[in-house]
């Protein structure tokens, strides 16, 4: 089936755009230089935000003689730098080879001379509270940018609104040592999520309030290429089939919807009232929405329809009493076996 | 199956003297106190933290057993609530590791064991390690007795859900990271994942029995892969993976268990549904009960014996290659392009030794090699170009191609009884004919005493042939972005996604031997004396076998396309649409509000229920008017419809919730949450109800397809949830912190009807989770905790309540109670 008019229209508009930008970033490409490897990245990113947060580091270029080092930010802050310091951002201080813009407090912070000197004035350094989530992102993922987890992040959906890395995370008052979480999972995903709580509290649930699970084995909080920030399995298939691998197949006989639309055609992914998550209460009547017959020619894939001696009654009141393979079958192709 | 079981009265005294001891112990070791956790102990170069909570659950339950382990499964006994580990090198640089944190949970019987284990050392690596151990029991039985109306004779009650299981998953997850900070990183992964134990399997058959299975599900999966970080600012990583999949399930029936026998003593499996009343399926047969109370009548539907051996193994290679880069200015981009080519063989074998009466089988077997092949390649790119400092484009590329061809050389037989006098049904012995012992056994004039019982109806004796299949789909997806900063309080953006799907499906069969052996009750020469059935009804489409002494027909073979094939390929060509827009506010420092919404068009659906307009409308809104102080609220709904009259599918998921978090001081903790949630589907249906009955007055159209006429009805689910909870945490001493909490579901909601003895079971119910707890720092690390949890669930409409007449069906309901008496020492 062709795309109607319509949508040719809007595709070729639409990549008519992804032309006007793609000339628009080579164009810029050409013109910008690279940024200097070393520069730092707080500085960058108080450069940013020199306006809102006022920071004079951000009004030239650092020197080394700007940074006093992490043993000069305890002598105020050694609450934050006790709890810091059994953290793994210590090692930064370890970090002779970058130089002191990649040491301690300062990596994250920028030069902290001139807020030493003016006594605590914390317009002049660098604070995360202040800023804005996109140079609060740019700084943590200056370090953390790249690897299997933040490898997509340019499709955050969370940076996209407006969720920073810190509304998660605490490099300074973690409540998790694993990832430096201000509150373990899920409640830290509830605490914006407030619908899925509800869901994961349903009769029939993934194991997630349990413990077993956790809401990041089947998303990527920090963005992937997939709707939903979802991972995929090792094999580039949808996630549910990193534990549901009997389900995955593939099958001499695809029960095609799985494989086409995905699993939500017919489940709950969270949790749901109805057994086996199923979308309804009554799997006959999921079955019977789509097999039912359409007429030609109505705009949607036509599989087959009940047949006559398919009586709701008795025999037939479970079609998965004998269509018990229904996500795929390797030797029968009504799913029997 | 567990019902109404009021557990032991042998753990009271375990649990009275853990009262006891609770009682007393904190009174006496207040003098002592002392609230702060540890600090740890140093040993050599580390700081070593360790605490551990273990403790007593007592459990009790009045209900539906089955129901409370298929929702909670919290036993009674001693258990391992929590243990943690935490070594920290004191001048982060141990000689084998700088940290290493190990935490675990549920040991001692909880059906959720979790271990996990994270080790590393600076420079040289990470390592991790998770295991998790599963005990899914499910045995919610919404199915089985409806199919037994009590007009039947006899009545049987059947207490177990057709598809009970009893499963334990056990995981493990390696991961190890080497030189975690270098320009190169390297990365290995092991996981192991195993699932096994008992279940319940049906199928097809003359009847529907509840067969064994036994579940054995492997996964190996393998990781290696490096991070090549030396072009600055920029990321390329390279992964393999490597999944290996087993299924070893064995499926086997136990007639000896039904407790029925055939009047030779032979245990006979009738099977679950009992219905001796019709008016359409009277299983296992209209008597069936020869000789009271267990003998069984012979014509009956029944399985003599049932195995299945079903052993996909399938190996699964993968690369990927992906990269992000923010080395130009004001530009970055990320992407990745994988592989994966998934191979699944099998050789599947099924024997059965049943009845089945509308065809006269005794029996059948199927087997044959089969394998599916999985190629997949996707591929993604995005990129975002900061116009200016306000102003940002954003694209994304999405390609995702895969196609799954695949083979059975299938190999059926059906095995027909060898007709004796005197003898029928279940107790005729199963034939086993081929065509060299064919004339032998089964001579003209093919009387009844040994030749195979055909009918009229029934299938070929064997049936070899191949089956091939594939089905793929490419989706090549396209979003474009662009984001504007307003103000710094208010940022929008607004997109457009373009999707073009194409799916594709074929499936054939061509049979190499289709064989109908001769004999049966009304076989004549005029029909080839019953050989001509199936694809050779009419003779001359097959070849004739003929022995070659008497020149008698053996049987009839059919070579070709199997009937009704379809050799054609279906294609599939759908193009989605969708707009996007959204913002973020910040009205106030206290106040953040994010909106976005999707409007979508596709010109064409997959399925009935696939939609063709879509509308999302998301609002969140956050408010901290003080330190102290968070209320949450948010909106989240979805409409999808294809309003096509002869579908009129639609449905809507609509989600209301707020939340309200109060902390004023250290001493007080609240918090106050509520979700509305209204479910909606529906879609046009058209379904068969007493096909032997009067013509539906709403009848489906027959130029669908529907003779004879089907009933025609909009098939609805409507789901309407209330969820609230609340929870205080309270510490009113020192030394004692006590917290009360409650959170409920409430669930009404509404079905179409499809048969009068349809069961609503969860369609409406009210679910309820309160808890207590105490805590009481006793000395110096250690804390005494006790808490109680409630599980209440209460379904509205039992079908034996709804349904004057059905067989008897236990409720689902169940009021359970756990109690934990349990010390925490931290040291």
């Amino acid at each position: 089936m062709k795309p109607d008019r319509y949508s040719q229209l809007l595709a070729l508009m639409s990549l008519s755009l992804a032309l006007i930008a793609t000339a628009l970033v080579a164009t810029a490409l050409v013109a910008t230089p690279a940024i200097a490897q070393n520069a730092s990245p707080a500085k960058t990113a108080a450069a940013a935000d020199a306006q809102s947060v006022g920071a004079p580091a951000a009004s030239g270029p650092a020197n080394a003689s700007d940074y006093v080092g992490a043993e000069t930010c305890k002598t105020c802050h050694e609450d934050i730098y006790d709890n810091w310091a059994k953290t793994p951002h210590w090692k930064t201080t370890l970090n002779t080879k970058g130089g002191p813009s990649k040491q301690g407090c300062e990596a994250c912070h920028g030069p902290g001379r001139a807020h030493v000197e003016s006594g605590g004035d914390i317009s002049k350094i660098f604070v995360f509270k202040k800023a804005s989530v996109k140079t609060i992102d740019d700084t943590c993922l200056s370090c953390h940018a790249g690897g299997a987890e933040h490898m997509h992040a340019i499709n955050s959906v969370h940076g996209q609104n407006e969720v920073s890395c810190i509304d998660c995370h605490s490099p300074h008052h973690a409540k998790t040592r694993e990832f430096l979480l201000v509150k373990a999972q899920p409640e830290l995903c509830y605490s914006c999520h407030l619908a899925k709580k509800a869901e994961f509290e349903m009769p029939f649930h993934h194991r997630v309030n349990e413990g077993l699970i956790q809401c990041t084995d089947c998303h990527n909080p920090h963005g992937t290429e997939r709707a939903m920030q979802l991972r995929t399995s090792s094999t580039l298939d949808a996630v549910c089939y990193k534990c549901h691998t009997e389900k995955q197949g593939p099958f001499v006989f695809e029960h095609e919807p799985v494989k086409v639309e995905g699993c939500t055609s017919c489940h709950l992914t969270h949790g749901g009232p109805n057994p086996h998550m199923l979308r309804v209460s009554n799997v006959n009547l999921l079955c019977l929405q789509c097999h039912t017959m359409t007429p030609t020619g109505a705009s949607v894939g036509s599989p087959p329809g009940t047949p006559s001696f398919h009586s709701q009654e008795t025999f037939f009141k479970s079609c998965t009493l004998c269509h018990s393979q229904i996500h795929g079958s390797n030797f029968d192709p009504t799913f029997f076996k | 199956m567990r019902v109404d079981i009021m557990r032991n009265d042998t753990r009271i005294g375990v649990l009275t003297a853990a009262v006891i001891i609770s009682l007393f112990v904190p009174l006496a070791a207040r003098a002592q106190g002392d609230d702060e956790e540890t600090k740890g102990v140093e040993a050599g170069s580390y700081n070593i933290q360790q605490s551990i909570e273990a403790g007593y659950r007592e459990d009790w339950l009045n209900g539906n057993q089955d129901t409370y382990d298929t929702f909670v499964n919290l036993d009674s006994g001693l258990r391992l609530f929590d243990y943690s580990l935490d070594m920290r090198s004191l001048d982060h640089n141990g000689f084998l590791f700088d940290n290493l944190d190990f935490t675990n949970f549920g040991y001692g019987g909880d059906p959720n064991d979790v271990s996990r284990l994270r080790i590393e050392k600076n420079k040289w690596y990470n390592f991790s390690l998770l295991f998790r151990r599963d005990k899914n029991f499910w045995d919610y039985n919404l199915l089985a007795n409806p199919f037994n109306p009590a007009v039947s004779t006899p009545a049987i009650a059947i207490p177990t859900s057709p598809h009970a299981l009893d499963l334990v998953r056990r995981m493990q997850d390696y991961n190890l990271t080497l030189f975690p900070q270098s320009r190169v990183r390297i990365r290995a992964g092991y996981s192991h994942d195993r699932d096994e134990g008992p279940g319940s399997f049906t199928t097809d058959g003359g009847t529907i029995a509840i067969f064994n299975q036994q579940y054995s599900y492997t996964t190996d999966a393998y990781h290696v892969g490096a991070d090549f970080r030396v072009l600055p600012k920029t990321t390329i990583s390279y992964d393999q993976f490597l999944t290996y999949f087993k299924q070893n399930n064995v499926i086997t029936d136990n007639p000896a268990g039904s407790g029925f026998v055939l009047a030779n003593g032979t245990p006979v499996d009738p099977g679950i549904i009992w219905s001796s009343s019709g008016p359409v399926e009277i299983l296992p047969c209209a008597a069936p009960i020869a000789t009271a109370p267990n003998v069984v009548n012979p014509t009956c539907n029944a399985y003599l014996g049932y195995s299945q051996i079903n052993a996909p193994h399938n190996f699964m290679p993968t690369e990927r290659l992906q990269f992000q880069s923010n080395y130009f200015n004001r530009f970055e981009t990320s992407g990745s392009l994988g592989y994966s080519n998934a191979d699944n063989f099998v050789t599947p074998s099924e024997v059965v030794n049943d009845l089945v009466s509308r065809t006269g089988a005794r029996g059948s077997t199927a087997g044959g090699p089969a394998s599916a092949k999985r190629v997949t390649v996707d591929g993604d790119w995005s990129g975002t170009y900061a116009v200016t400092d306000k102003f940002r484009i954003l694209d994304m590329f999405r390609y995702d191609n895969w196609r799954i061809p695949g083979y059975w050389g299938f190999d059926e037989t059906s095995i027909f009884g060898q007709m004796q006098p005197g003898v029928t049904g279940l107790l005729q012995p199963q034939a086993l004919f081929t065509a060299a012992n064919f004339y032998s056994i089964c001579p003209a004039p093919y009387t009844e005493a040994s030749c195979p019982a055909h009918t009229t109806s029934s299938a070929a004796d064997v049936t070899d042939g191949s089956t091939y299949t594939f089905l793929g789909q490419n989706i090549r997806s396209n979003n474009f972005e662009l984001q504007y900063d307003f103000t710094p309080h208010l940022s929008g953006r607004v997109g457009y996604v373009y999707t073009s799907r194409t799916i594709a499906d074929f499936s054939a069969s061509f049979d190499s031997a289709e064989v109908y052996f001769a004999g049966g009750a009304k076989a004549t020469a005029a029909n080839d004396f019953l050989a001509a059935r199936g694809a050779c009804a009419k003779p001359a489409a097959c070849t004739e076998t003929v022995d070659p002494t008497s020149g008698q027909i053996i049987s009839l073979t059919f070579a070709g396309a199997a009937a009704g094939n379809d050799t054609s390929r279906n294609v599939i060509g759908i193009s989605e649409n969708a707009a996007l827009v959204g913002f973020t506010a910040r009205p106030m420092s206290d106040l953040r509000i994010t909106a976005d919404f999707e409007f979508g068009y596709n010109d064409y659906a997959f399925t009935r229920i696939s939609p063709r307009q879509m509308q999302s409308y998301k609002v969140d809104a956050r408010y901290n008017p003080r330190s102290w102080i968070n209320i949450d609220g948010a909106i989240d709904i979805h409409e999808n419809r294809d309003n096509i009259s002869s579908i009129n599918d639609l449905e809507h998921g609509r989600h209301y919730s707020f939340v309200t978090t109060l902390m004023p001081n250290s001493i007080v903790f609240f918090n106050l949450g509520y979700t509305y949630t209204d479910i909606y589907s529906q879609a046009q249906i058209c379904y068969y109800n007493n096909s032997s009955g009067p013509v539906p007055t709403n009848a489906c159209p027959a130029s669908l397809g529907y003779a004879p006429p089907a009933v025609s009805a909009l098939g609805f689910y409507s789901s309407n949830q209330n969820f609230a909870y609340g929870n205080i945490n309270w510490k009113p001493a020192k030394r004692l912190t006590a917290t009360v909490g409650f959170s409920g579901s409430f669930v009404s909601g509404s079905t179409t009807e499809i048969n009068a003895l349809q069961v609503p079971g969860t369609l409406a119910f009210n679910y309820l989770t309160p808890t207590l707890g105490i805590r009481y720092d006793v000395y110096r690390g250690l804390s005494y905790l006790t808490t109680w949890n409630y599980y209440g669930y209460d379904e509205k409409g039992q079908a034996s309540d709804r349904i004057p007449g059905l067989a008897p069906i236990p409720t689902a309901d169940f009021n359970g109670s756990t109690a934990t008496f349990a010390f925490r020492y931290a040291f």
